[in-house]
């Protein structure tokens, strides 16, 4: 590793590892239904004990089937969000995209929407997800054509197309049943409320290969970042590692929207953030990213949940604080990128 | 480790690059001059893989291009482009690393090897102190010679220079140049640059090849060559070869 | 009933519309009276009123309740195409024509060209209940019970009155009362009720009176609704287990194959196993409140209730017999309850 950079990167790596197992444990201990500390410690100690049971009393059902798959499922999510934002940066050559900007969030959400209200329970929505986030994908790079790396086509085409899929969206609403409706509407505010363990069984797996494939893939980011042509003769097949990259991202994204969904911006303020602190290498930004937007995603399910007895949508939540968050970055970090 | 062209069309949009037949010898310095326009760029951007030719009409080192893998065609020819298109700030030495992309497997990350040879490139072309740098912090002429070493860093045979001293102050002009003078004389590279100083040309070559509208017109050592037939053909207005204090001058 | 983001803005608007004068009436007639609806809006009424369109379904069912039926225009999307006891109450709707869009979106055109003296609409439909008014040129009131047994009593003295029905009104009400005030009151505090309605575990009203009636407590009661115009909140799942109802509830007014939430999801959900309701497995399918309510349904839902709740005091509790008394009274037709039984499966309710 290089030299300056090494200091900071000392402690900074570690922390990002670290911090979101320290959140998740700390936010055990948060919820409407007031548990305390020593119970808490004790129900999770009497899972490991023999004789011990994970489920009868409130504390545990509490502990163990509710506040810590919403966890698991936060810190994952908030990962995967994170790292598929840094990842696309660096194949798009572009700053300014994320998951959001590709469409990925609003065509895995409509996937989703449209498994569950024709096809309920018959067949897992992450599936319908995946392959509509793809789908998304794919739309924004053939609107943005050849001027896929610069940024404002691809915003524009990513705009496009998350309204295209939020028409749908409205479309699906207006032909569901009555019934179908009620539980749709509720679902798309975007919730990690409807975390449960049989969701995660699924998810989680998904979420943990496709991160611990693009952070394998980190060093070869810089590559495809430099441009199809630099990378074309350094000897990378462009081509297809990009459509690896897109395929991984766009499926851990889909996995965390089918489940919690839309939840935005993550993906684009976490490497920002990581880039300013400790450079653009991404053999850092990827696993810091995935430290740090786990741990915001756990920090933010915490206010979600823990402010008042209802519950705050996720997703208002990270727009409200991602918005001016990005407005800030826009005018500071002038240094990041040309 | 010399790089032939034999029946090389290449079109794209309105333009036309036609080379029937061309070589570049080993180990020398060949420069490319002619107009705006002339193809030079393009033919050089053949030769790196960057445009895609078809089979039976470059070879590099007897090898058919087309039929190379992208890894192995990247140990044999290096590219160095005009401007680097850089969108992310990356410090000095991990943009020369990723020269070393064609032999580093997908899903790794450098070796100790691989940073070893990227410190001695950086070295070689003077950067020593700057690996950690950023990009943006370097002058233009310093991110030329970053670009070059990160070409150095792929560890090939041949290198493709475009227009390396574009935008150059003379001194830096002049300092390129014999470090691409020093990479064929001490490393015994082919080196092939792209030039539009005709006199920066003439004074580091081996051999020049002139083109004009997608074809060679003229090819060989500048001695035999250069001729003020020639010039006027290639840039369509009269020049008068000049030589004083053992330089040769061109006045237009 | 929409929990979404835009309901800020739109509550915005819709306040800001509302300091605008509102639009009169067209009609010429001399003597009009006023509404105050669910909106607070005030809304002039013709005295005499021949032509109704209602798009909220619990008015049209008071309004045939009253026997102004003859007076219906026109009938809304739900009605026409969902409802399965509406026919029977009131055969005529056949012929009437359907005058909204799938999702409740009213055919402003159609409205217009059927000439309504007066339009209802559900308060929950706020954001074109102001516009509706201003571009039909028609009185538009907003009007829905939200869960409490006084709306629905004013809202059947004001039809009553504006239909010319008022002694049938009145004939209603005093039934109404009867049969759901003090069923179910006694000396000991009832259980602690949660209600699950609209599709989902964690939505729930904030009013609902017949577990009030029945001698039950919502535990609900006292949160803020989530939007203007509904009764709706959300909780969440550890709320849930906060409260430790003794009973809950389950919307059950969907044929069994579209109920999102089911007694047997309540009941084997591993998060919920600490409740006592579901320990003791009192979780049970009630009628429910959606965004209309059909008085009818509500009287045999309030003596279900309490039969429910205090299972010593009404031993011989007989669903059918309460629902045919209530619908013959309502709509003289008990077979409409009948029907209503037959898709909801409500007879497997409480046989367990």
């Amino acid at each position: 590793m290089t030299g300056s950079g090494a200091k900071t990167l000392r402690w900074l790596l570690p922390a990002a590892l670290v911090l979101p197992v320290v959140l998740l444990l700390a936010s055990l201990n948060l919820g409407v239904y007031h548990i305390p500390l020593g119970e808490v410690w004790r129900t999770l100690a009497g899972v490991f004990s023999p004789g011990g049971t994970a489920s009868g009393t409130p504390a545990a059902d509490i502990l163990f089937r509710i506040r810590l798959p919403r966890l698991l499922l936060a810190m994952f999510g908030g990962a995967a969000l994170a790292v598929s934002g840094a990842s696309l940066q660096a194949i798009f050559k572009n700053p300014l995209v994320f998951e959001f900007s590709l469409g990925i969030n609003f065509g895995s959400a409509f996937g989703a929407a449209l498994s569950l209200v024709f096809l309920g329970r018959a067949l897992p929505p992450q599936l319908s997800a995946f392959a509509f986030g793809v789908l998304a994908v794919g739309l924004v790079l053939f609107i943005a054509g050849k001027s896929i790396s610069q940024i404002v086509p691809v915003l524009l085409a990513g705009i496009i197309v998350s309204a295209l899929f939020q028409a749908l969206l409205s479309l699906v609403e207006f032909v569901a049943n009555p019934y179908a409706l009620q539980a749709l509407i509720f679902w798309l505010l975007g919730s990690l409320a409807q975390a449960t363990w049989a969701d995660l069984r699924v998810t989680l797996p998904v979420v943990g290969f496709g991160v611990a494939a693009l952070y394998g893939f980190r060093w070869r980011l810089n590559v495809l970042s430099l441009g199809d042509e630099e990378a074309r003769a350094l000897g990378v097949n462009v081509k297809w590692e990009r459509i690896l990259v897109i395929a991984v991202a766009t499926l851990i994204v889909a996995a965390v929207t089918a489940v919690a969904g839309v939840i935005s911006w993550v993906g684009l303020i976490v490497p920002h953030l990581v880039r300013m602190a400790a450079g653009a290498d991404n053999r850092k930004v990827v696993p810091l990213s995935a430290g740090f937007g786990a741990s915001l995603l756990i920090v933010a399910d915490d206010v979600a949940r823990g402010v008042a007895s209802f519950e705050i949508p996720i997703g208002i939540l990270t727009s409200v604080v991602g918005l001016p968050f990005f407005i800030l970055l826009l005018r500071k970090s002038r240094r990041i990128w040309q | 480790m010399n790089v032939r062209a034999g029946g090389l069309v290449f079109t794209y949009e309105d333009f036309r690059l036609d080379i029937p037949d061309l070589t570049l010898a080993a180990g020398c310095l060949t420069s490319i001059v002619g107009p705006n326009g002339a193809g030079k760029s393009t033919f050089l951007k053949c030769a790196a893989g960057v445009l895609a030719v078809p089979r039976g009409t470059l070879f590099v080192a007897g090898r058919d291009l087309a039929g190379l893998r992208g890894r192995d065609r990247a140990r044999l020819v290096g590219y160095v482009p005009q401007e680097p298109a850089f969108t992310f700030n990356y410090a000095v030495l991990d943009f020369v690393l990723t020269g070393r992309a064609a032999f580093i497997p997908a899903f790794s990350s450098p070796s100790s090897h691989d940073l070893k040879l990227a410190e001695e490139s950086l070295h070689y072309v003077g950067l020593d102190g700057f690996a950690d740098r950023t990009l943006l912090d370097l002058s233009s002429g310093e991110r030329r010679l970053a670009l070059i070493a990160r070409a150095l860093a792929q560890e090939s045979d041949i290198l493709l220079l475009d227009e390396p001293t574009s935008f150059l102050d003379p001194r830096h002009e002049v300092e390129t140049l014999a470090l691409c003078r020093r990479l064929a004389d001490e490393r015994a590279k082919t080196i092939i640059v792209t030039l539009h100083n005709l006199e920066m040309a003439v004074k580091y070559s081996d051999a020049m090849v002139f083109m004009k509208g997608g074809r060679v017109l003229a090819s060989g050592p500048p001695a035999e060559v250069l001729s003020e037939a020639l010039l006027r053909t290639v840039y369509d207005m009269d020049m008068k070869i000049v030589e004083c204090a053992g330089h040769i001058f061109f006045v237009k | 009933m929409k929990a979404s983001p835009r309901t800020v803005w739109t509550a915005l608007a819709v306040a800001a519309a509302l300091a605008l004068p509102v639009a009169p009436a067209v009609s010429d007639q001399v003597a009009r009276s006023v509404i105050l609806d669910n909106l607070d809006r005030r809304v002039e009424v013709p005295e005499r009123v021949e032509r109704i369109i209602s798009l909220e379904p619990e008015i049209t069912r008071l309004i045939v309740a009253l026997g102004a039926g003859g007076k219906l225009v026109g009938v809304d999307y739900f009605l026409k195409t969902q409802d399965r006891v509406f026919p029977l109450v009131f055969p005529s709707a056949r012929t009437l024509p359907v005058v909204s869009f799938q999702g409740q979106f009213p055919n402003f055109e159609e409205i217009i060209r059927l000439r309504p003296d007066l339009v209802f609409s559900s308060p929950s439909e706020f954001e074109w209940t102001q516009s509706l008014q201003q571009k039909i040129r028609t009185p538009v009131a907003a009007l829905a019970s939200l869960g409490k047994f006084a709306n629905l009593l004013e809202e059947t003295a004001v039809l009553g009155r504006i239909l010319g029905r008022a002694d049938r009104a009145r004939e209603l009400a005093l039934y109404f009362e009867a049969a759901t005030h003090g069923v179910g009151r006694n000396s000991l505090p009832g259980p602690r009720v949660y209600l699950s309605f609209w599709g989902s575990l964690l939505r729930t009203p904030v009013d609902y009176e017949p577990v009030e009636a029945a001698g039950g407590r919502n535990c609900a009661a006292g949160l803020l609704p989530a939007s203007l115009g509904s009764a709706a909140a959300t909780v969440q799942v550890e709320q849930i287990i906060r409260w430790n109802p003794d009973i809950i509830l389950i919307q059950g007014n969907y044929p069994p194959g579209e109920r999102a939430v089911t007694v047997e999801d309540v009941l084997s959900d591993s998060r919920l196993a600490s409740v006592r309701a579901v320990k003791e497995r009192r979780v049970y399918y009630t009628f429910g409140f959606w965004y209309w309510w059909d008085p009818a349904l509500v009287v045999v839902e309030t003596a279900y209730l309490a039969s429910l709740f205090h299972p010593a005091e009404f031993p011989g509790f007989d669903l059918d017999r309460a629902g045919r008394a209530a619908f013959g009274k309502f709509y003289g037709s008990a077979a409409a309850f009948s029907a209503l039984a037959e898709a909801l499966k409500c007879h497997d309710w409480v046989r367990r």
